[in-house]
């Protein structure tokens, strides 16, 4: 079978006869172009040839695809004579494209294939269903293979620790609890009936009243202005759908948590214009990534003079990743600029419980006496960072523009929540002694307590970091750990945090501008974050022996070019 | 008569006895016979319709996206009759499907049921957790007949057959090409295919007038399946697929193996996915109406074409609950939904009381399904009786929830206003029916009734009916009532 030969031969030939059949493709295209087959009725060849056209050049992208999945994103290095693990699938799968590594040290396989097997390439899938698998491959794959090998302290120490996806695991022991008692278990007729496609009402009804205690509003909050889906997730692909038309974008200041743009690209095909911030200390900056509205102003004019149409503004707070806070006045100042250019503003409070410094005060942009626009202010909660259930799905919007939220409604089809769940999260949402009482000072302190310890490891090991009082995260600084200081540098270190079994996001992911920062999140018990540490102290130890090598081996061949000028350099990865 | 494979020969008796049709067609009367033999002279008929929802052109919004404007248009008009239906005070009047329910509640409730575990409540595998895959391959295999054990990873687990409508559009198509569909058809699917995927569907128009060699109403054939396609292509609309629901929704009908057959290799011979929806797979009462499950085909012309959706909204009457699976061999396309899955998750716990509910056979086999195919018979029995005894003519397969019932003689003149006149007219009596329209049949007139519902409700809702179609001018008031009802006559 074609697929199965190709998987035995190195990646260099398989990309050469995708080349060679990419190139036959175009010279088809372009005879097809050109000659015209003799039919008698003109517009049906018309349509004949227009058909010829599209289909010719879906195969053309879908060829051009394959040769794009099989190089690795971005990341440079020799890769020659891996062999992609199998995968069961033949159909039209030529060879997938998972990249493979080698590790230099050991010579594993750097990636277990996950479940998600290498069946990218199809021709039973449109281009965008390629593009859908192939989006979700690049962004989950760390996380697929984590799902396939999870550390456990006794059954499998040597599996992957995941401090790289944003999953609080502090408290799933008093969920569970919770969610055991008696009160949850009930099930009536009605939860088990097509319901309210916007949540059922008795749960609008709670989550109304739910935030209008914990944002601290002047007004209470009216259920009508609730839709719930399920998950924050798919409320930002909602959103993105009856916000924007193809093609349009949102401006969002980077680093941002990359969930977002997925969310919004992947059905709804909306763009991003970053707005990107400094580390640096400046005249301009307070403080490192401070966002300003001569910041945001730029950004924007300079998506129009690209011709980009920005329809709104995306602000996360408490932000993620850097688990800044923005104070009221700043939010008044970004609400009044979106309220200049007639802008959207998408307010994400996914973390809004989970400020665990005292000394720090989140104000809820639902908070204000008066907002500047409010139809065009849309809020977004949901229980998987604040209450552990992140595999609850479960997501709000909170809007007084009652025309979004009617078109946001029809989403409710797509992204129902069964009524049992709706039941279960109103009878938590509603037990207020609980949450006050025994869950939040818990989840508090076990947010402290986490951050403590990752940050004082951090502080022996010379890791700068931001510290900051809100969020299940810490944003690290290991610039120093790369030589040059490169986003394929940064790839390399997250791959050998890969090796180490140990997933950490790196700041690419985020749209950070510069490279070499990393998203740690601490949000996991204690013995795990041990292990966790122990494993990051290991890689870094490799990483800067590795600096000192690369250091010691320029200088000799600085020594070396010095008196044999012609010598080519080599890569400074075929070495070590 | 349909060319069937040997050894499926028996099957053939799905059609109904000669005595039947002679019954049927005489029974139809002049006005039917006429338009029959009109047919040849006349400007053909449309036998399909490329649907193209973004046409409505909404009022935009100055809030909205253009695409967002024809989203909110759909919520508008679809909840209509939905919000009057619930703004209703009369609490008894409430749920279309409760019939199945009342073994269910306490079987959900069941300690086993109730298990939770940290694990649950984490971000979980998207195609869905690996027991519950387990154990909806188990469930498929066995109720569907598989010739051999379906596989855990063929399973795709996501919160319901909209989702999964909506996930198959966008990875099949690209933007603004079709999926075929026999209409009338369930017709939510017009709007899970567009939402996000902006896929229009392609109707193959079915008439009620049984002609040809065709044996009963609303036969779906593969010659209309090729004039459709063929009519999509000559519009410029690239087809990819064809929907098949089965049992059908609203017709109650059931492919028999040879149909479904020929359908598949219409659809290979077009290189057409195929989309087959046994969401009331569990819910023919009817046993001589010999239902087959796709599934359990010895061979499919096109496996890796081939999708199965299930779902529990119907057959365990929860729609509530938030489940559908597709059964896929195609790796590609189950990768590929699964990328989707993010969006269309359901909750661990809910995962964990599924993998318990589906794994329960004896349950099923001894106390659920008995109990279910008894109440839906009674109920379809209680409903069919009181339509004949009105006069009233039908279309019942027995499978599903509804009857397709025949009011065309109740309308003044042939035309869809007067269909909603008199949709309206049951809402006004607090009786809510779905008109014929919004399953896109071509004949105005049809109108889908659902009969899983309560005794005492559905005799106060056949009531009301009745009220309302007394009060109604008939038409051609002389003429003997016309029975369209497949005979359920012994099938072996």
């Amino acid at each position: 079978m074609r697929g199965q030969a190709l998987r035995y031969r190195s990646i260099h030939t398989q990309l050469m006869e995708m080349v060679l059949t990419l190139r036959q493709t175009v010279e088809d295209h372009i005879t097809r172009l050109t000659t015209r087959p003799q039919r008698q009725d003109l517009a049906l060849e018309e349509q004949w040839h227009g058909q010829a056209i599209r289909e010719q050049e879906a195969l053309l992208g879908r060829l051009l695809f394959q040769i794009v999945s099989f190089l690795p994103a971005g990341a440079p290095g020799d890769q020659s004579a891996q062999l992609p693990r199998t995968s069961t699938d033949s159909r039209g799968d030529v060879g997938g494209g998972q990249p493979v590594q080698a590790n230099r040290h050991t010579g594993q396989m750097l990636y277990q294939e996950s479940g998600f097997e290498n069946t990218v390439i199809s021709y039973d899938l449109s281009n965008r269903g390629i593009d859908i698998s192939a989006l979700y491959r690049l962004r989950f794959r760390d996380y697929d293979t984590y799902q396939g090998n999870k550390y456990h302290k006794d059954k499998n120490t040597l599996g992957y620790i995941n401090l790289g996806t944003s999953e609080n695991k502090l408290c799933t022991d008093l969920l569970a609890e919770r969610l055991s008692q008696s009160d949850m278990t009930y099930i009536d007729e009605d939860l088990l009936q097509y319901a309210d496609w916007r949540g059922q009402p008795f749960l609008r009804k709670e989550v109304a009243r739910f935030l209008t205690f914990y944002c601290k509003t002047p007004e209470p909050l009216d259920p009508e202005n609730v839709v719930i889906l399920n998950g924050c997730s798919a409320v930002c692909s909602a959103l993105a759908m009856v916000l924007c038309d193809p093609g349009e974008a949102f401006l969002v200041p980077t680093p941002s948590h990359g969930g977002f743009a997925f969310s919004t690209h992947l059905y709804a095909k909306v763009k991003l214009v970053p707005v990107h911030l400094e580390s640096q200390v400046t005249e301009a900056n307070d403080y490192p990534f401070q966002l300003t509205v001569d910041k945001l102003e730029q950004a924007l004019l300079r998506a129009r003079i690209e011709g980009k149409k920005v329809r709104g503004l995306v602000l996360i707070n408490p932000q993620n990743p850097l688990g800044d806070v923005y104070s009221q006045d700043s939010m008044m100042e970004y609400l009044e600029f979106a309220k200049k250019y007639n802008l959207h503003v998408i307010v994400d409070e996914m973390y809004m419980l989970s400020v665990f410094d005292e000394a720090i005060t989140f104000r809820s942009v639902l908070s204000m006496k008066s907002l500047p626009d409010p139809n065009k202010t849309h809020v977004i909660w949901g229980v998987s960072k604040d209450f552990c259930i992140s595999g609850f799905r479960f997501g709000a919007l909170y809007t007084h523009n009652r025309e979004v939220a009617s078109a946001m409604s029809c989403f409710g089809y797509l992204h129902s929540i069964s009524g049992i769940t709706q039941y279960k999260l109103r009878q938590l949402l509603q037990d207020r002694e609980w949450i006050d009482n025994i869950y939040l000072p818990s989840y508090h302190f076990r947010l402290q307590e986490a951050h403590k310890y990752v940050t004082h490891k951090l502080k022996a090991l010379k890791v700068p970091f931001l510290n900051r009082g809100s969020g299940l995260y810490v944003w690290i600084n290991l610039k120093q750990y790369l030589d040059p200081c490169t986003f394929d540098k940064e790839l390399l270190l997250h791959r050998r945090f890969l090796d180490h079994r140990l997933i950490l996001s790196p700041g690419k992911t985020f749209m950070c501008k510069e490279p070499g920062w990393f998203r740690l999140v601490f949000a996991a018990r204690p013995h795990l974050l041990r292990s966790a540490m122990r494993r990051f102290q290991q890689v870094l130890a490799e990483q800067a022996q590795e600096c000192r090598v690369k250091q010691l081996e320029d200088a000799i061949k600085e020594e070396v070019s010095a008196s044999q000028p012609e010598a080519p350099a080599s890569p400074a990865l075929r070495k070590s | 008569m349909f060319t069937l494979p040997q050894k499926e020969s028996r099957m053939t008796t799905a059609c109904p006895d000669s005595d039947s049709i002679q019954g049927l067609a005489s029974n139809k009367g002049d006005g039917l016979e006429r338009e029959c033999s009109r047919k040849p002279d006349q400007k053909p008929l449309k036998f399909y319709g490329v649907g193209d929802p973004a046409a409505v052109l909404p009022s935009s919004s100055p809030y909205l996206s253009s695409r967002g404007s024809v989203i909110k248009w759909f919520w508008d008009s679809a909840e209509e009759g939905y919000r009057t239906y619930h703004m209703d005070e009369y609490d008894e009047d409430k749920n279309p499907s409760v019939i199945l329910l009342s073994p269910l509640c306490p079987q959900l409730s069941q300690s086993d049921m109730l298990h939770v575990e940290p694990a649950l409540l984490q971000y979980p595998d998207w195609r869905g957790h690996l027991f519950l895959r387990e154990e909806v391959a188990r469930f498929l295999s066995f109720y569907c007949r598989s010739p051999a054990p379906l596989k855990p990873e063929n399973v795709v687990v996501l919160n319901g057959c909209a989702s999964l409508f909506s996930a198959l559009a966008m990875v099949l198509c690209e933007a603004g090409e079709a999926f075929l569909i026999p209409a009338p058809y369930y017709g939510a699917i017009t709007q899970h295919v567009y939402l996000y995927g902006n896929v229009r569907l392609v109707c193959v128009y079915l008439d009620s007038e049984v002609t040809g060699l065709e044996t009963r109403p609303f036969q779906l054939t593969v010659e209309k399946l090729e004039m459709a396609l063929q009519g999509a292509n000559s519009e410029g609309v690239k087809v990819k697929g064809l929907i098949l629901i089965n049992p059908q929704n609203p017709l109650g009908d059931v492919y028999s193996p040879g149909e479904l057959q020929e359908y598949l290799e219409f659809a290979k011979r077009h290189e057409l996915h195929v989309m087959v929806d046994e969401v009331y797979m569990l819910s023919v009462f009817e046993e001589s109406s010999g239902y087959r499950s796709v599934l359990s085909l010895e061979r499919l012309p096109d496996p890796q074409r081939t999708h199965v959706m299930w779902a529990t909204s119907k057959d365990f009457g929860m729609s509530g609950l938030r489940f559908g699976t597709l059964y896929t061999e195609n790796r590609a396309v189950a990768t590929a939904v699964a990328s989707l899955c993010r969006y269309h998750g359901l909750s661990g716990l809910v995962q964990y009381q599924m993998a318990q509910l589906l794994r329960d056979h004896d349950w099923i086999n001894q106390v659920y399904l008995p109990e279910n195919h008894a109440r839906l018979k009674a109920a379809h029995t209680y409903v069919s009786e009181d339509l004949r005894a009105l006069g009233i003519p039908f279309v019942s397969h027995g499978a599903g929830f509804f009857i397709w019932v025949d009011l065309r003689k109740y309308l003044p003149e042939a035309t869809f206003e007067e269909e909603e006149l008199l949709w309206r007219r049951f809402l006004e009596n607090k009786v809510l029916l779905s008109f014929g329209k919004a399953f896109e049949c071509k004949e105005p007139g049809w109108f889908r009734l659902v009969f899983s519902d309560k005794t005492h409700r559905l005799r106060l809702g056949m009531q009301r009916v009745r009220q309302v179609l007394q009060g109604q001018p008939q038409l051609a008031d002389g003429a003997p009532p016309r029975q369209i009802q497949e005979p359920r006559g012994p099938h072996r």
